[in-house]
């Protein structure tokens, strides 16, 4: 199994308003995968899709080797899952919270589930209702830790919890990684955690992934460049423009996408000269990415 | 199997062990109550009637306990379920038609205690009790009908709060689409008693709420 995650044609459509289509996204087992996407963009409905919790209109999904929806018993046992809100019953304990869960998977490791509860300090007497807000995701995250998924499913899990309580758990998290090579499925749409913790990014808008390649391919890919002499048509470039606009002063500032130096040749070949070459961090690129499929896309 | 069953169990015990353990009390002393004091051997005719008057007019608790313990323990059982989404039931690895059954089994096991108690308390009441010549106790026909009520009311309620919103809306336009067929009927001049017949279906025997109707009598002829 090369893919933790296969994705082929998928189509999936709520009323009229919000359809993903053609979806084609393969996570490489093994890999920590983050998941971008604006809000509303797809990401937690893309989700519910590889879990099962919804039925996709056409399409194939493939978790952990497994056909999805149909061997959705099976594969959830080796899957753990952090919803983007909190699901779990308001009315029980940590503790019995614990246990319930740990009924449900042959693969429970108890010894884990004790370290998290003292490395996040959480009592086991307090009600779930009465946890705050960083408390019930770490809570969250040692379940689904403890059950030894080969894929951990984490849908915005730090979204709104303060810098302290995001380095808890992404701590725990690399921590199960490194030590079971778990796949992790991460979706967020703060750039930087992920741009920390990824080996591989997608881009989703709209219902439709607009990129899907390894952390450090994207981000060396996207770089923005000070451009003089340019003609006004670029026929079949090498490199992706992701935004043209004039530059302050001489030129013209443009972000391309799939960079390689080596294409620089190609803009002198056009009678135009590269002056600066600019990185770009991943947040950056994100954004402009989003700016040209929306330009594109309209 | 038997760990996700105690699991389950527990959640369940803890959202309706208020409603058990009243319950349970109330199926005690129901039967208990509706006799005493009022069974004695050297008791007339005349008396014997009252008695059976009495024991009729507290045996209309009976159904009404095991609607209201069915109605209560199928709302908790799904209420944390509903108020999650769904989404934590969804998602633990096991076919969701176990996920059911699991909760309808434990809901069913806390309701045998009143159940159990119907059947205790019929008992003990009639056991106690001197009932005058020609009267006979039925502690064990009771407690078997008590059952069955609450199976009924329970599995009825059961399926009912496991839906969701949309379930909801197609019960209440079932109804709805009686009533507008009945108003439709009547402004016709036919003569059709819709509402009388859906009644007798479903509460005369063998209606599936047949059950709840009829005398519930711990002492009778």
């Amino acid at each position: 199994m090369t893919h933790a995650i296969a994705i082929d044609r998928l189509h999936y459509r709520v009323g009229t308003a919000f359809e993903i289509r053609d979806l084609d996204l393969h996570v490489p087992a093994g890999s920590i995968y983050g998941f971008l996407g604006p809000n509303g963009s797809g990401k937690t409905t893309t989700i519910r899709l590889i879990l099962g919790l919804l039925r996709p209109l056409s399409g194939r999904i493939t978790v952990l080797g497994d056909a999805m929806p149909e061997q959705h018993a099976r594969v959830l046992s080796r899957v753990g899952y952090v919803p983007e809100q909190p699901h779990l019953d308001v009315t029980l304990t940590v503790g019995e919270l614990i246990d319930f869960q740990r009924a449900f998977y042959t693969r429970w490791d108890q010894h884990r589930a004790a370290e998290l509860l003292a490395a996040f300090e959480l009592d086991r007497d307090r009600l779930f209702g009465r946890l705050s807000k960083g408390q019930k995701a770490k809570l969250m995250i040692l379940l689904a830790l403890a059950q030894c998924g080969d894929l951990l499913v984490l849908d915005e899990p730090t979204d709104g919890l303060d810098p302290v309580v995001r380095r808890d758990i992404l701590r725990a998290l690399m921590a199960y990684v490194s030590e079971r090579g778990a796949t992790i499925f991460i979706s967020s749409h703060l750039v930087h955690e992920l741009e920390r913790v990824c080996d591989w990014v997608a881009v989703m808008d709209n219902g439709r992934l607009i990129t899907a390649s390894p952390m450090e391919k994207f981000k060396h890919g996207i770089k923005r460049l000070v451009v003089t002499g340019a003609p006004r048509d670029i026929v079949d470039p090498p490199f992706r423009i992701l935004a043209r606009e004039a530059a302050n002063g001489a030129g013209e500032s443009w972000v391309v996408g799939d960079w390689d130096p080596a294409m620089q040749s190609y803009i002198e070949r056009l009678g135009a000269a590269v002056r600066e070459v600019i990185d770009l961090d991943l947040e950056d690129g994100f954004v402009e990415l989003l700016r040209s499929f929306r330009g594109v896309s309209r | 199997m038997t760990g996700k069953f105690r699991a389950v169990l527990y959640t369940q015990w803890k959202w309706s062990r208020l409603v058990i353990v009243l319950g349970t009390i109330a199926a005690l002393a129901i039967p208990v109550i509706s006799i005493q004091g009022a069974a004695r051997a050297d008791r007339g005719a005349l008396e014997a009637q009252e008695l059976l008057r009495a024991v009729q007019s507290w045996g209309t608790l009976y159904p009404l306990l095991a609607t209201a313990l069915g109605l209560l323990v199928a709302v908790a059982a799904w209420a944390a379920d509903h108020r999650g989404r769904h989404i934590h039931a969804l998602t633990l690895p096991l076919p969701r038609w176990q996920y059911v059954l699991l909760r309808f089994g434990a809901g069913m096991l806390l309701l045998s205690f009143p159940i159990i108690a119907v059947l205790l308390g019929a008992t003990l009441a009639a056991l106690s009790a001197t009932l005058p010549p020609g009267l006979h106790a039925y502690p064990i026909a009771l407690a078997v009908r008590f059952a069955f009520a609450v199976v009924v009311a329970f599995a009825v309620f059961f399926a009912v709060s496991s839906g969701t919103a949309r379930t909801a809306g197609i019960i209440l336009g079932v109804i709805a689409a009686v009533i507008l067929a009945q108003v439709i009927v009547s402004m016709t001049g036919i003569d059709f008693d819709l509402f009388g017949q859906l009644q007798v279906l479903l509460l005369a025997g063998p209606g599936p709420l047949a059950v709840f109707t009829g005398r519930w009598m711990l002492v009778d002829v």
